[in-house]
């Protein structure tokens, strides 16, 4: 199946990690969950030795260790989790991670959009169905939420605040009373939700203030912050991660010279810096210069090397993707990027050398390239 | 059963353990036998070593309990050997307050890293200050500290300036209210142990589910040692010491520990040998890591003893100053609440140990005399003891409720929406995540992130976040004061001074001091010191609400912010310079005027101020005589402004005064005129001189004019210097100010600058370099208020002549630089409302008074009667009349002017002649 799916879930794609940890767990689960909270933790950021498994576990999500202590403690106690975040923290593969080790399932998955409904959220008909036998369980189309109730999983919400507040609150419901009524039917017109069900929910920073959350909906979810991660150590280690899963689907590994990651995090803690200091939208990139970023940058410099290149990573490719990935808004961005590379870049080469040399050269010319 | 047979059973467990997971275990193998080496070899030291781990509350308890059983007859401390005189002066603190020593001359340390300061913070909670206070109410134990003096800490260690900027840069990231109390000083402490070796602190951590290493040191070492026996408490802390010192330091790091224990190791057998002391009667308290040294002279078995280095020159000055457990946190780089937490324990085990802490306040009274926990006769109970989770008292849970339950109020009150719900969710999530992370029952960091988890939302409601909230309610901060007797002279002298003002100057709250100098004449002292202490520190340290200080200015109420208890390391800080207010003010005076860099600006106005804040005159005049030297140095007019108008105001204030102007004064008045008269040329010529400087000059010369010359200046200075200028081409802008000057002196009419400027308004290529013109007209106002006249008229003009297009885009400008210069703009207003009508119907018949100006004046003589005419014409035939009258007033007519020249410079200007005659005229009908 593998060979097909670009993209499986992280529990088809970790069923090998999460049968042992299940075999290998000895500890009392919170009702209906396949692991105890200390494995699902395991399982995110990975074994250490004084875990004292027979195997070790790979680290999938990278951050504060206490965030993912504090997500799995929400999801096992009443309260839904509301993961929020700037866009590309990883707050959604977090939420995958999870539900995939708490209940081995992480696709019933509602994307919030400025155009969803609350039927998306709770049930929708069979329109022939019901035109040719009337309303029934049979014509009810549940929603991804309404099955994770009735199987005891972990219900997904994505981009949350992008919802209407009336579609939001329809969550009040669901959150509390843990059943969704259906009154067009007479008898058995309550699904209940098994134990176990709960609900992760992914919410945007820069969109706050859209359709921000009622105090209603507020207080039924616990808020965990998932910051930018600006330690470089941790940076690395992210985008060496997620590039090598990324282009495994191309079937081929990279390898990344460490001179030239380095090049990349500088270039991006600068970006962060500069865009901090910035007064105006004007004088600031658009794009948020998250990891997620990073790691886009490095996937298109990699692919573009390997199918297009010399199959070689050079500091050049790595700054044509660069400007190529960070400059959307035409002029603005354009003019930000330039005086940011030939003032910090430039700099930079003029003082370490070395692989910024190319790097330097490579994003002006990408920048002349994308100027004509 | 001896510690021998004990550890080795200890050390065969590690081997056994070391063996199991490497196939070549000889490394670790090693490595473990030097921890187990490190324990046989303090516990078979005659001395006892007592390890200590800093701000630990274990190490504290310990200390309590082995002092009131086998009182020493020596302690020696690891802490700085020249801060042992302060330790008297903490009988009248509130801690936590720190030893403090500052340098502000050396020639080895880099001039612009000084001063320099360290300190050495002391909270209750800790064994040190156990130890200190122990030896205060004891006499009869003597204290020794025995580590190296503060000079030594910038001789061996480099690393020390890069701290501190480190320190630095995190003050500007994290503002936290009390955290700023140390400054910028390198910090010491007994017994550090914090890893600075990265990656094994990383792996510290992460094994251990912790996040800092003071949780992880919590978690796995205090709570485990505090109820140990004492045998246990210093096998552990050496083991631990051992392990983090072998593992977990740099070599750069042990560096220092090496000179270090060296020195503390000389220092003990040095005053082991002069006061014949047994090794048995004393004890050495110092950091678990150093009972693992290397160093030869290491034991007092061995008499090996270094030779000291020497001291460098610079001079070190010591005190106290006050601290706070968030100066303890940043200054040693652990996270926010750790001393709170630690003073927590402290008082919590305390209370369930029934043991009462030595106290420098109350006399020492015991409850319960402590039995020195005796080892165990079981020869497992090391290695099981280090295996096993410690026990915890029944009292956790109901703390935690309370916990629960108080930080739900805690958060309504700032704002949040919590209710009962939230205090049973973090209940529940602190069992969880204390479950998750392996723990018996939840720490107070479990606690916090299940607060932070069930309450933070996507807003912090007000100014507290949960996180900040947290860390108020597991205890908050506290800070320190260092009590009266314990200050230095100069903060003694100014806390009497302001004892009038009737405020808690100790206090760490505002206090708001109300004078009324008319009831309480008593108080006008204190707002002389309030006011020098606002100089030195700005709004920092007193903070006037209402009052004023300036030059003759007699104040009759004044009212006071007085924040002086919360920033008493400053007040300290100034003793360290001088004895009293005025002295130190007066050092800063002159450092400030007499920098390399000083302007005659800078030291104007450090004598004025020194005027101000009444200082003493001689300061004054010296200030003010190294202003003229400055000043005749100066080849720019930059602060030709500042200058002037400091000048105008002082010497109005010495007018005012019985003794007149003082020598100072009048010399730097005949020094700026001459200096700046000659200056005029040049100025007018230099492109880089803007026009306000050339009218802050032109202020000096006339308005001080008239004194000037009184005290021997000679116009013609003026009138060269402005010859001399003239000769050069005049930027517009500059030209209004040469011609004011020369209209001044009575060399340039009215007319002609009427007509020049009337030729612009008409023509269209050079209308645009009108405004520029205009510019130096107006800022001549300055010094020549007469000129307004014409400027209303000149205005007037352009408004009624220049077309809207253009004039409107002049008017910003205009405006702008109209409201720059405030002065200016009252003798214009003064003048047009004076021009103008005031009503409307006045304009009906209006005409503007410089057309009427246009109209010939009727000459005098055509008013002349006939009789005059004919005394005039006498007199002009025979001026001998004329000239002695000239000789009378002082003038040598006859001699100096021919008869002809006299002749035709009467009849060109009739009016003296007919003045004269008038005056003849009334003396003979009169007659």
């Amino acid at each position: 199946m593998s060979d097909t799916i670009l993209r499986l879930p992280a529990e088809a794609k970790y069923a090998d990690e999460l049968d042992f940890l299940a075999s290998a767990d000895r500890g009392q689960r919170p009702a209906n969950w396949r692991l105890t909270p200390r494995m699902v933790r395991i399982f995110v950021l990975g074994s250490t030795p004084a875990d004292k498994l027979e195997y070790p576990i790979a680290q999938k999500w990278f951050g504060d260790p206490a965030i993912v202590e504090r997500a799995i403690v929400t999801l096992a106690s009443d309260r839904g989790l509301l993961l929020i975040g700037d866009p590309g923290t990883g707050k959604s593969w977090l939420a995958e991670l999870l539900a995939a080790a708490i209940c081995g399932n992480s696709t019933y998955v509602v994307q919030g959009t400025a155009g969803t409904t609350e039927d998306q959220i709770k049930y929708s008909w069979n329109v022939a169905l019901v035109i040719a036998a009337g309303q029934s369980l049979n014509s009810l189309i549940p929603s991804p939420i309404m099955t994770a109730m009735q199987q005891g999983a972990m219900g997904r919400f994505e981009e949350l605040t992008r919802c209407t507040s009336d579609v939001q609150d329809a969550l009040i419901s669901i959150m509390s009373e843990k059943y969704v009524a259906i009154p067009e039917l007479k008898d058995d017109n309550t699904v209940f939700a098994r134990s176990g069900f709960n609900l992760i929910a992914t919410a945007n920073s820069r969109d706050r203030g859209v359709n921000d959350l009622s105090s209603a909906l507020k207080r039924r979810f616990n808020f965990v912050h998932i910051p930018i991660v600006t330690n470089k150590k941790q940076e690395r280690e992210i985008i060496l991660f997620r590039t090598q899963e990324l282009l495994q689907r191309q079937s081929f590994s990279v390898n990344v010279p460490p001179t030239l990651l380095d090049v990349l995090l500088q270039t991006f803690a600068d970006l962060r810096e500069v865009s901090n200091a910035a007064t105006s939208e004007d004088t600031r990139l658009e794009s948020s210069l998250s990891t997620a970023e990073q790691i886009g940058v490095l996937e298109d410099a990699v692919l573009y090397s390997n199918y297009f290149g010399e199959s070689q990573l050079t500091a050049r490719l790595v700054a044509r993707s660069l400007v190529g990935t960070l400059v959307r808004r035409l002029p603005e961005d354009i003019v930000v990027m330039s005086k940011f590379w030939n003032s910090v870049i430039a700099k930079r080469s003029e003082e370490q050398r070395g692989d910024w040399q190319d790097f330097l050269v490579g994003g002006q010319e990408a920048m002349q390239t994308i100027q004509k | 059963m001896t510690h021998t047979e004990t550890l080795s059973l200890l050390n065969e467990q590690l081997l056994s353990a070391a063996q199991a997971f490497a196939e070549d275990a000889s490394g670790l193998s090693d490595l473990l036998t030097r921890f187990v080496q490190d324990v046989e070899r303090a516990m078979r030291e005659p001395l006892d070593i007592f390890p200590v781990c800093h701000h630990s509350p274990a190490s504290a308890l310990h200390m309590v309990r082995r002092l009131q059983t086998q009182p020493p007859k020596v302690i020696y401390m690891e802490l700085c050997e020249d801060m042992l005189p302060l330790i008297e002066n903490l009988r009248d603190c509130k801690l936590p307050v720190a030893l403090h020593a500052f340098a502000a001359e050396s020639s080895t340390l880099p001039p612009d890293a000084l001063p320099v300061m360290v300190v050495a913070p002391l909270t209750e909670a800790s064994a040190e200050y156990q130890a200190i206070a122990y030896c205060l109410t004891h006499p009869e134990t003597e204290l020794v500290f025995v580590d190296r003096a503060v000079d030594y800490i910038f001789q061996w260690d480099d690393d020390w300036k890069r701290d501190l900027e480190q320190l630095e840069a995190e003050d500007e990231a994290v503002e936290r209210e009390n955290a700023g109390l140390h400054g910028t000083a390198v910090g010491v402490t007994v017994g550090e142990l914090m890893p600075t070796f990265d990656e094994f602190l990383h792996f510290l951590l992460r094994n251990s589910n912790t996040r800092y290493f003071a949780e992880w040191w919590d978690q796995y070492v205090e709570r485990a040692i505090i109820n140990a026996d004492y045998a246990t408490y210093k096998q552990v802390m050496v083991l631990v010491g051992s392990l983090l010192r072998h593992l977990g330091r740099h070599t750069e790091d042990v560096r220092v520990d090496l000179l270090r224990e060296r020195y503390m190791w000389t220092r003990i057998k040095q005053h082991m040998h002069q006061h014949a002391i047994q090794p048995h009667e004393a004890m050495y308290i110092c950091g678990a890591a150093h009972v693992g040294s290397e160093v030869e002279e290491f034991g007092t078995s061995s008499t090996l003893i270094w030779e000291l280095p020497p001291h460098t020159d610079t001079r070190w000055l010591y005190g106290l100053i006050p601290s706070s457990f968030a100066a303890i946190e940043r200054q040693f780089s652990h996270p926010a609440g750790t001393v709170s937490l630690a003073e927590g324990t402290w008082d919590k085990s305390l209370k369930t140990e029934k043991i009462k802490p030595f106290d420098l306040k109350k006399p020492d009274a015991v409850t319960r005399k402590p039995t020195l926990r005796e080892m165990t006769r079981n020869p497992h109970v090391l290695a099981e003891f280090l295996t096993q989770p410690p026990a915890y008292a029944a009292a956790d849970k109901e703390q935690l409720l309370q916990w629960c339950v108080q930080i739900v109020a805690l958060a309504r009150k700032n704002g949040y929406l919590a209710s009962t719900a939230d205090s049973i969710a973090i209940y529940e999530t602190a069992i969880l995540l204390a479950q998750m992370r392996n723990r018996q029952h939840p720490t107070p960091y479990d606690f916090q992130d299940a607060a932070i988890t069930c309450l933070e939302k996507d807003r912090t409601p007000k100014k507290r976040t949960i996180a900040h909230l947290c860390q108020i309610l597991l205890g908050g901060d506290r800070v320190g004061t260092v009590g009266y007797a314990s200050l230095p002279p100069l903060a003694q002298d100014i806390y009497d001074r302001l004892a009038p003002l009737e405020v808690d100057l100790f206090a760490k709250t505002n206090q708001r001091a109300l004078m009324d100098f008319k009831t309480r004449p008593d108080r006008r002292a204190c707002s002389e010191i309030l006011w020098k202490l606002h100089y030195l520190f700005g709004n920092l340290v007193v903070r006037p609400i209402v009052g004023e200080r300036k030059l003759g200015h007699i104040p009759i109420q004044e009212s006071w912010d007085v924040l002086i208890g919360k920033h008493q390391r400053e007040i300290i800080q100034l003793g360290y310079e001088g004895v009293t207010l005025e002295q130190v003010l007066e050092q800063r005076m002159k450092a400030l005027a007499f920098a390399e860099n000083a302007t005659a600006a800078i030291a104007l106005k450090t004598a004025e101020d020194a005027l101000i804040y009444r200082i003493s005159p001689r300061l004054v005049r010296e200030l003010g005589l190294h202003a003229i030297t400055l000043l005749k140095q100066e080849t720019s007019a930059t602060d030709a402004p500042d200058i002037f108008q400091r000048a105008r105001r002082l010497v109005h204030y010495y007018r005012t005064q019985p003794g007149g102007l003082p020598d100072w004064l009048e010399a730097l008045i005949t020094t700026g005129y001459a200096h700046y008269a000659a200056m005029l040329p040049q100025a007018f010529a230099d492109m880089g001189t803007r026009p306000e400087q050339i009218a802050g000059m032109l202020g000096f010369i006339f308005t001080l004019e008239s004194l000037a010359l009184a005290l021997g200046c000679q116009r013609n200075q003026l009138l060269l210097g402005l010859q001399g200028a003239a000769q050069n081409e005049i930027p517009p802008d500059k030209l209004g100010l040469l011609w004011t000057s020369e209209w001044l002196l009575g060399l340039r009419d009215i007319a002609s600058m009427r007509e020049f400027l009337t030729q612009i308004l008409s023509d269209a290529l050079r209308l645009p370099t009108l405004p520029q013109y205009l510019n130096g007209f107006v800022l001549a106002l300055n010094f020549a208020p007469g000129i307004a006249q014409f400027v209303v008229e000149l205005l007037s003009h352009i408004f009624g002549s220049v077309t809207d297009n253009t004039l409107l885009m002049w008017l910003p400008s205009l405006i702008l630089q109209l409201r720059q210069h405030h002065t200016i703009l009252q003798p214009l207003i003064k003048e047009a409302s004076v021009v103008f009508p005031t009503s409307l119907q006045g304009f009906m018949n209006w005409q503007s008074p410089w057309a009427e100006t246009r109209t010939p004046v009727p000459s005098l003589q055509t008013t002349i009667s006939p009789q005059l005419a004919e005394v005039r014409d006498h007199l002009l035939v025979a001026p001998a009349a004329t000239h002695a009258i000239a000789a009378w007033l002082g003038l040598d007519l006859a001699t100096s002017l021919t008869d002809t020249t006299v002749n035709s410079l009467l009849r060109a200007y009739p009016e003296s002649t007919n003045a004269l005659a008038t005056f003849i005229d009334g003396k003979i009908i009169r007659a």
